[in-house]
């Protein structure tokens, strides 16, 4: 319900409310003042780039132990795009910065509902993890003999980008249950990355698991943007990424509903029971 | 022994209440169905040891690497470093005793693989040579901490060195063997491994559960304890540098 404000000075009479998209980028400038002061180009490069690339070396290496070039390519690959997703969960510790820095009560307090500002809030996780997963893929994979044709190669970013935006959901949604106990925020956060991980099919293929497992890696956006990477590594058919890329997209959709859900529901049982606060 | 002993409980009771300091620990068990799901995949059953070890031996490299090497910036931005160094009890004792109760608790993960790569593949992991393998996990554990107290000096002499905190993980993985052995490793790179005691300890662990006679078991345990031997010595020798820095510059109070 919107609130009318007379304005003294022009006696304009405004509804108080400011649209959800302002709120998203406004939101989004802090995530970027975030970046900024938790890296510099060079920590980013050499600290976590860096990271990563030996994070996906360790498991290319592991085909090297089973003797299967395959097996190389298939891990390499998995992993390169896990850390994509991996840099997107980093989501779920940046929203519960906003109970350590004691906003959150105020967020609830103000008009509107809070999930946009969750929403623009981390967004600065987004960039960072597509480019680590494309610099990784593009000219690191070379070397472990994971080759693009020039029309997959074109692609790769933007899947990326697909499988960043969906599983960001993912990461908004659980970062919705962990507002309720923050101290847990790195444990959620580093194992919701491993589980996603086996299920996915980064190091294994799906159908490994029982059938019920399987159910759920299928609602995971990133089993199908990694099936189509996949598809643009061996074949560099284009045409056979866009089904999986926009089921993708449709579930992460589906995702971001249920995240606002998450944040509503957080806020409104926080206002009803005075549990928001500056509690770790 | 007395001010070892009270840095030891000091240190247990501390991360009591806080699931970050136990953060490898509950990941371990997971990171153990993700390599020996792989090796079950790829039909290489006989690799199942080297999915099991790994997780314990990450666990322990990473619970050093990030608890130990906060323990005196935490002091420090807890305001209580200046109490601890007016108190009658050597510091660097008191260090070592909180480190030791950190490394004694990575050794549970041991435990954790053991018991998930059990309940994967329905067969307990048997170790074939246990004194070996309890002789490379003692001495192991001693180099770690070692090690360890390096890492909490660092931290304190160059504050940039935290920023890279996160990226000293998997390059030590590598080098240290701790999933694929050393020898797979590219010719130039195997020398540079073989500073890293983590390589050692590796390949003692998995030697010790193979049927095999252990090779040149007194010449590799000793090389871990040199090895450890000069983690200790610069530990030591940073420590005190460190200390001798915060005293002059004035900032033991803050960070």
């Amino acid at each position: 319900m919107s609130e009318h404000t007379m304005h003294a000075s022009s006696g304009r009479v405004s509804s108080g409310r400011v649209s959800t998209a302002r709120v998203i980028t406004a939101a989004a400038r802090g995530a970027l003042a975030d970046l900024r002061t938790i890296y510099t180009p060079f920590t980013w490069t050499v600290g976590w780039l860096g990271r990563i690339i030996m994070q996906v070396i360790f498991f290319a290496l592991i085909g090297t132990l089973l003797g299967s070039r395959d097996a190389v390519i298939y891990l390499f690959v998995g992993q390169a795009v896990m850390a994509t997703v991996t840099e997107c969960f980093m989501a779920i510790p940046s929203t519960t910065w906003e109970r350590r820095t004691g906003t959150l009560a105020l967020l609830t307090a103000a008009l509107g509902p809070m999930w946009p500002v969750f929403v623009g809030r981390s967004l600065q996780w987004l960039p960072s993890g597509v480019a680590t997963g494309s610099i990784v893929l593009l000219a690191v994979g070379p070397f472990f003999g994971v080759t693009w044709s020039l029309s997959a190669a074109l692609l790769v970013v933007p899947a990326l980008v697909v499988v960043a935006v969906s599983m960001y959901a993912v990461a908004l949604t659980l970062a919705a249950v962990v507002l309720r106990g923050p101290r847990w925020r790195n444990v959620v956060s580093n194992l919701s990355v491993l589980v996603v991980m086996l299920l996915s099919g980064a190091t294994v293929p799906v159908t490994t698991w029982p059938n019920w497992l399987q159910a759920l890696a299928q609602v995971l956006p990133v089993t199908h943007g990694l099936e189509a990477i996949r598809v643009l590594e061996v074949d560099g058919v284009v045409r056979e990424v866009w089904p999986p890329l926009g089921l993708a997209l449709v579930l992460g959709a589906g995702w971001f509903v249920v995240a606002g859900c998450a944040f509503t529901l957080f806020g409104e049982a926080g206002r009803r029971d005075g549990t928001i606060d500056f509690a770790e | 022994m007395r001010v070892f002993l009270a840095g030891w409980r000091m240190q247990l009771w501390s991360m009591r209440g806080n699931p970050d300091w136990f953060l490898t620990l509950i990941l371990a068990p997971l990171q153990t169905v993700v390599f020996v799901t792989i090796f079950q995949h790829a039909g290489r059953g006989d690799l199942t040891s080297y999915g099991v070890l790994a997780p314990a031996l990450i666990a322990l490299w990473g619970l050093s690497l990030q608890t130990s090497g906060e323990l005196i910036t935490r002091e420090r931005e807890n305001g209580s470093l200046e109490g601890l160094l007016a108190a009658p009890g050597r510091f660097d004792v008191v260090m070592l005793g909180r480190i030791s109760a950190v490394t004694s608790l990575a050794l549970l993960a041991f435990v954790e693989c053991w018991l998930t790569g059990w309940l994967l593949t329905g067969e307990l992991l048997t170790i074939t040579h246990p004194v070996v393998f309890a002789l490379t996990v003692v001495v192991s554990a001693v180099a770690m901490t070692g090690w360890a107290g390096v890492m909490a000096s660092v931290f304190v002499l160059a504050r940039s060195a935290r920023t890279f905190q996160n990226s000293l993980s998997y390059p030590f993985y590598v080098l240290g063997g701790v999933l694929v052995p050393v020898a797979l490793l590219p010719d130039w790179l195997q020398p540079v491994s073989r500073l890293v005691f983590l390589s050692w300890s590796s390949d003692l662990f998995r030697d010790s559960l193979t049927t095999d006679r252990v090779e040149d078991l007194v010449v590799r345990v000793l090389v871990i304890v040199v090895l450890g031997a000069v983690g200790f010595a610069l530990s030591h020798h940073l420590l005190h540098r460190a200390l001798r820095r915060v005293r002059t510059t004035g900032s033991l109070a803050h960070v």
